[in-house]
């Protein structure tokens, strides 16, 4: 088991150092230097040539990403210089509220799909099955910001029950949590999303559970439904949702970019968001890597805890 | 050895032609005429309601997008500013956007532009992985696991962001946005096709083919892929649906074609606006055509998958 987990972590270690060459070397490609948004009017050839030796942005690609990988080990993601302000304090002033988004939506939507996936499989091919499957479906298609323009029009435009936009007064993680109604739609909006792709999962694992021999001795030995269902076959129906979430992190962040470009709700994906319009090189390189490791470590806790939970998985 | 020869090795069943040959039941019980495995996933495919639904739908929209046109006459390259934002009359009958284009025939122009972006990219992502995944397989050992590493840093690197990143330089044209979609698709075929290639590698005929003295490159683009189809077939039609929902994406966020040209994702740019001044024809019909297409590819992807899996098939 340690060895394992030993194994994972130093393949993890070394896929995270290749998300942060990768993402370098496009970035490279895209946009070399930060020189024009930080110099602005002032971007003659000169004054860009003579900004990159002073910033080290003439050294070989090679040095140049070697101080940026020493430079994420000490957490010093580099400096926006379209904002003058370092990355690493912009990530850490709009953090909390993007994980409040993320963490708030990813509960909901698996409260939600847990139950839903069981009550599918147990009543497989029952109107109500046909019509959650027609729901989930439609859902899974959608662009998540196309679901957030139909909650807003009718539950902000026509209901007038919750904002169209997040409002300008919550700038703290504490005031998103103790205005819920500024929050709804956008919480709504990506938990949406996310139970679409759950649910699905969630009906599939389940109906492979409620086939096992042991769900037929549970009810054999006389146990109500209600205790098969929730001893025998959600702890067995879930092992699968574990790597499912562990996988969801990439879909989140992009959930995030668009939930809040849309509500206009200051957090990371609307950090994201600017720094592509402005071309702030340094932000978008810092989160496009920060978004990589986050995967990666991500699916390595999903590994981790499916070995925990489950003790048939055999270790390689 | 042809495709259809290979199949009948792993089937171990000769093809006996069209499965419509009506058949007399022998002597020893009721014999099922067996066809060849394309038949047999063609006809589960046609089988499943969904699946024809699908397809109905997604060939509706091709010919609504690409011969609309020719019944419905807009013109999409002069415009009167005058005439923006109108509500839907018979005269537009989806009323007019933000540059006073028809917004019914812009759906069909956009839609165009979806449908060939989604495709394109598809395809570039298709051969890439096939190739990529086949050659990986293969060859096994080291080169194999160097190789994996790779999809695997890539697959690692959230898909949205780094595409989002070139497209703020290079997603102004139909073939520079697909060649960017395309290029960041390829992951998911390659694990697929190397996976089967790993379970084609050591059967009879590959080994038969390698012992007669065939090339690698005669192995993998004569005897693997085509035995790999049946995967990459399914994975094209997820793509498709992937690509077009990336498409809205980048549109959404302003990151799409240069103006004129527009996709359906370029038309939902100003949507957040579009609601709120009450403009429900800017926004519902493209986002409605948007989502159904995406659905009917997902249902095709779904019932392809369950008609080549051999243990699904009823037989």
């Amino acid at each position: 088991m340690t060895g394992y987990i030993i194994r994972r972590c130093i393949a993890a270690v070394i896929i995270a150092v290749g998300v942060a060459a990768v993402s370098f070397l496009l970035l490279h490609f895209v946009g070399a230097s930060p020189a024009v948004s930080a110099l602005k009017s002032r971007s003659s050839p000169a004054n860009i040539a003579a900004w990159n030796k002073v910033h080290g942005y003439d050294r070989p690609l090679i040095v140049q990403f070697g101080s940026f990988l020493w430079g994420l080990l000490h957490l010093n993601f580099g400096y926006s210089w379209f904002q003058g302000q370092s990355v690493g304090a912009l990530f850490a002033e709009n953090a909390g509220r993007t994980a409040y988004l993320s963490i708030a939506s990813l509960v909901i939507a698996l409260v939600i799909a847990l139950p839903m996936g069981i009550a599918q499989a147990v009543k497989r091919n029952s109107p109500g099955d046909y019509a959650a499957t027609t729901f989930t479906f439609t859902l899974y298609a959608m662009p998540s910001f196309f679901l957030g323009l139909i909650l807003i029009q009718i539950f902000a435009l026509d209901l007038h029950v919750f904002p169209a936009l997040v409002s300008d007064n919550i700038t703290t993680t504490w005031q998103a949590i103790i205005h819920p109604l500024q929050l709804t739609l956008p919480i709504v909006t990506l938990a949406g999303i996310t139970v679409a792709g759950f649910s699905r999962y969630m009906r599939s694992s389940a109906l492979d559970a409620l086939a096992q021999d042991y769900i037929r001795l549970a009810r054999a030995k006389g146990l109500p439904q209600r205790a098969v269902l929730a001893h025998h076959l959600l702890r067995n129906a879930c092992l699968p949702m574990i790597t499912l979430i562990g996988l969801s992190i990439p879909g989140l962040l992009a959930g995030n970019l668009l939930t809040e470009t849309l509500f206009n709700y200051p957090g990371l994906g609307l950090l994201f968001f600017n720094a592509l319009q402005s071309e702030d090189y340094p932000v978008l390189l810092s989160y496009t890597v920060l978004g990589g490791v986050l995967t990666v470590v991500g699916n390595l806790l999903a590994d981790i805890a499916v070995t925990v939970a489950d003790p048939r998985v055999r270790l390689d | 050895m042809t495709d259809l020869g290979a199949e009948q090795m792993i089937e171990g069943v000769p093809s006996f032609g069209s499965p419509n040959i009506p058949t007399t039941a022998p002597e020893g019980g009721e014999v099922q005429l067996l066809a060849s495995g394309w038949r047999l996933a063609l006809r589960e495919f046609l089988s499943n309601r969904l699946a024809v639904v699908g397809l109905v739908t997604l060939v509706f929209f091709v010919a609504f997008c690409f011969l609309g046109p020719l019944f419905y006459h807009t013109d999409q390259s002069f415009t009167n500013p005058l005439n923006s934002d109108l509500a839907p009359t018979a005269g537009h009958l989806l009323g007019t956007d933000d540059n006073g284009f028809d917004e019914f025939g812009r759906i069909m122009i956009g839609g165009q532009t979806a449908l060939e972006i989604g495709f394109f990219s598809a395809f570039i992502a298709t051969v890439i992985g096939t190739i990529y995944g086949a050659v990986s397989g293969l060859a096994g050992g080291l080169v194999d696991a160097v190789l994996m590493r790779f999809v695997d840093i890539l697959l690692s690197i959230p898909f949205l962001f780094i595409v989002l990143v070139l497209a703020t330089k290079y997603s102004a044209t139909i073939f520079s946005e697909s060649l960017i979609l395309g290029l960041f698709s390829w992951l998911v075929p390659a694990r697929l096709v190397r996976g089967e290639v790993l379970t084609l590698r050591v059967r009879d005929f590959v080994v038969a083919a390698r012992i007669m003295g065939g090339t690698q490159s005669r192995l993998v683009f004569r005897h693997l892929i085509p035995n790999a189809l049946s995967v990459v077939i399914v994975n094209i039609t997820f793509q498709i649906a992937d690509s077009i929902l990336a498409i809205a994406y980048l549109g959404f966020l302003g990151f799409g074609l240069a103006y004129p040209a527009a996709s359906w994702g370029d038309m939902l740019g100003n949507a957040q606006t579009a609601v709120s001044s009450g403009y429900w024809w800017l926004v519902y019909p493209v986002g409605g055509c948007l989502v159904l297409v995406v659905m009917a590819c997902n249902l095709i992807g779904d019932a392809l998958r369950d008609a080549f899996d051999v243990r699904l098939r009823r037989r």
